[in-house]
């Protein structure tokens, strides 16, 4: 992994109500690091700790033990700060502003009030889409048109690292395509994204590493592709199949498909050569023997129903 | 310029605030209400007229404390809303999440408090110019007096107000403010009602809590004697001095407090 724009080693937060005796345990002992110009994405159940983390990231909480490094620095600190982009969770906003007087807003508080950084209002709003709303009141915006703005503030200065805590919620599916290819650009350019996200498939097509947790704890942390490849399936296809083997097949827990390049028998990577050896003694073709590909979904809800079932 | 900005945020956050506004209002219907016998008065003639001084002067005197008392109110609400305000409508994230150190985030707040109330402090310094136009009197003391007086006296309000919403709930902080305001008057050398409290606890009472007798511009606005009260620049320094300190120091509390403080929409 190239150096580390993100780094948390053994974090452990715990909320206490004051004057009661109870504590929710919001992180516990979580280390990983997101690489410099990697897409990492923070994945985890609803409650998992995700919104916990990415606040002590930004220094808005303190974590009780562990230490956490953002592009070198500690959480909150203001060198630090100039190189993020950051758009937090239900994004919120000065209902009083326009979208150019917020962007300025940030700008001042930024500390770059130049005229290029101004003139590039205009052209970030446009990327957003929200160009032609330059006059409505920010109050009167929709739930999308505030996120997209969010997006806008947290592009603003050209970051080094964009945080951004559920990027794509509440966008219609264009808007979240575009949003991606927004983010598939800033890669391109070597900026490093830390997202958080319920919406696996967009994550899958943009990341390059993945943190799953739940119930603050560390589940998974990898890069995307190994983790894809660690299924433990695999798909035969075969030709010339008989009808006794389909159905041996079938009924030893495999699943039969049959199509026009063949029959597609997908099984447990342990019954592989079993099943190979069968197919080829019953005179079948054996067309190819490949890896089930599982998708991050699917390893997602795997680990985190593993994670359950452990629980 | 990060904290120019936030103070002007704050102040433009003031002129949309709806409860603000519409106290505001309330408070101009009421005294609108109260100096239109004034305008009655006024056009009198002869020895009804005469007769009438005393009551519109009353009057006058009573409208001013009125809007002094409203002036602190405000310092302590505005100070305290604007901060829980952002953090419960959650803006304080972006803000934070921008190259802004927290105590440069509070004094851009705090500024921004003292720009409402400079405004608010020159609408009354006219007010009871009008007034006392309006009652047939006129203000013996030097102008600055009643901008600078009310102004640190603004200012320390603020500042606890400040301090106390970095720990509690804003209505809590101010009804803690009017709670400290109504001691601070209660425990001061001659204040009625008589003392309640043992002589040494009152004096330590008294040391802790801000002076408002010694900073009310009432003392120099005199309206129902009319005569200028004689107070050297020395005196008016170290009042003024006693008062500013009283706010940093409280100022200072709020950074103190607001440095390990969370961050989070509430």
């Amino acid at each position: 992994m190239t150096a580390a724009a993100i780094e948390f080693q053994n974090v452990t937060k715990v909320y206490r109500r004051v004057f009661r005796e109870e504590q929710v345990t919001a992180l516990s002992c979580v280390s990983f690091a997101a690489g410099a110009g990697e897409v990492c994405a923070f994945l985890g159940p609803n409650g998992a700790g995700k919104t916990t983390a990415i606040s002590l990231l930004m220094g808005f909480h303190f974590a009780d033990s562990g230490e956490i490094r953002v592009l070198g620095c500690a959480p909150g600190d203001v060198d630090a700060k100039e190189k993020i982009g950051f758009l937090p969770e239900n994004f919120a906003f000065y209902k009083y502003l326009t979208a150019p007087k917020l962007l300025q807003l940030h700008l001042a508080l930024a500390g770059n009030q130049s005229a290029e950084a101004a003139a590039r209002i205009p052209e970030l709003l446009a990327k957003v889409r929200l160009n032609g709303y330059e006059e409505m009141k920010i109050g009167k915006y929709s739930r999308g048109m505030v996120q997209r703005l969010g997006l806008a503030q947290a592009f603003l200065g050209d970051p080094q690292l964009l945080i951004l805590d559920e990027p794509t919620s509440g966008l219609d599916p264009a808007g979240r395509k575009e949003i991606l290819e927004l983010l598939v650009a800033l890669k391109a350019q070597g900026k490093t994204v830390f997202l958080s996200s319920h919406i696996l498939p967009e994550v899958e097509q943009i990341c390059d590493r993945i943190v799953i947790i739940d119930r603050g704890r560390l589940l998974r942390e990898g890069r995307l592709q190994e983790m894809l490849n660690l299924g433990d399936r695999v798909e035969i296809v075969a030709d010339r199949i008989t009808e006794e083997i389909e159905q041996a097949a079938a009924a030893g827990g495999a699943v039969v498909e049959r199509g026009a390049h063949g029959v597609r028998i997908v099984l447990d990577a342990a019954r592989k050569r079993e099943m190979a050896e069968a197919l080829w003694s019953a005179g079948c073709d054996v067309v190819s023997v490949n890896p089930v590909k599982s998708s991050l979904e699917e390893v997602f809800l795997k680990v985190v129903e593993h994670r359950e079932a452990g629980a | 310029m990060k904290i120019r900005a936030i103070a002007l945020n704050t102040f433009a956050g003031f002129l949309h605030n709806k409860l603000i506004l519409l106290f505001l209002a309330i408070f101009l219907a009421i005294l609108g209400l109260f100096s239109s016998p004034l305008l009655v008065m006024k056009g009198m003639s002869g020895p009804a007229a005469a007769q009438m001084d005393s009551t519109v002067l009353t009057l006058v005197g009573l409208m001013m404390t009125m809007v002094s008392g409203f002036g602190s109110l405000l310092a302590a609400w505005a100070a305290a809303d604007t901060v829980a305000g952002e953090m419960k409508s959650g803006t304080i994230l972006a803000v934070m999440a921008r190259p802004v150190r927290r105590w440069e985030f509070l004094l851009g707040k705090y500024l921004g408090v003292q720009l409402l109330m400079a405004i608010y402090v020159l609408f009354m310094f006219g007010f009871s110019y009008l007034l006392t136009w309006m009652g047939g009197a006129h203000i013996q003391t030097t102008p600055w007096v009643l901008i600078a007086y009310p102004l640190v006296r603004y200012a320390i309000y603020s500042a606890i107000s400040m301090f106390l919403v970095t720990m509690m709930h804003p209505v809590l902080a101010v009804g803690l403010v009017l709670l400290i305001s109504i001691q601070a008057a209660m425990v001061q050398p001659g204040s009625h009602p008589p003392a309640y409290l043992p002589g040494p606890l009152r004096t330590i009472v008294y040391t802790l809590l801000p002076s408002t007798e010694l900073l009310s511009e009432s003392r120099f606005l005199t309206i129902t004697q009319a005569s200028l009260q004689k107070i050297t620049w020395d005196v008016h320094a170290i009042t003024l001095g006693y008062g500013l300190d009283y706010a940093l120091v409280c100022f200072l509390l709020a950074v103190w407090s607001f440095r390990r403080r969370s961050l989070s929409r509430d």
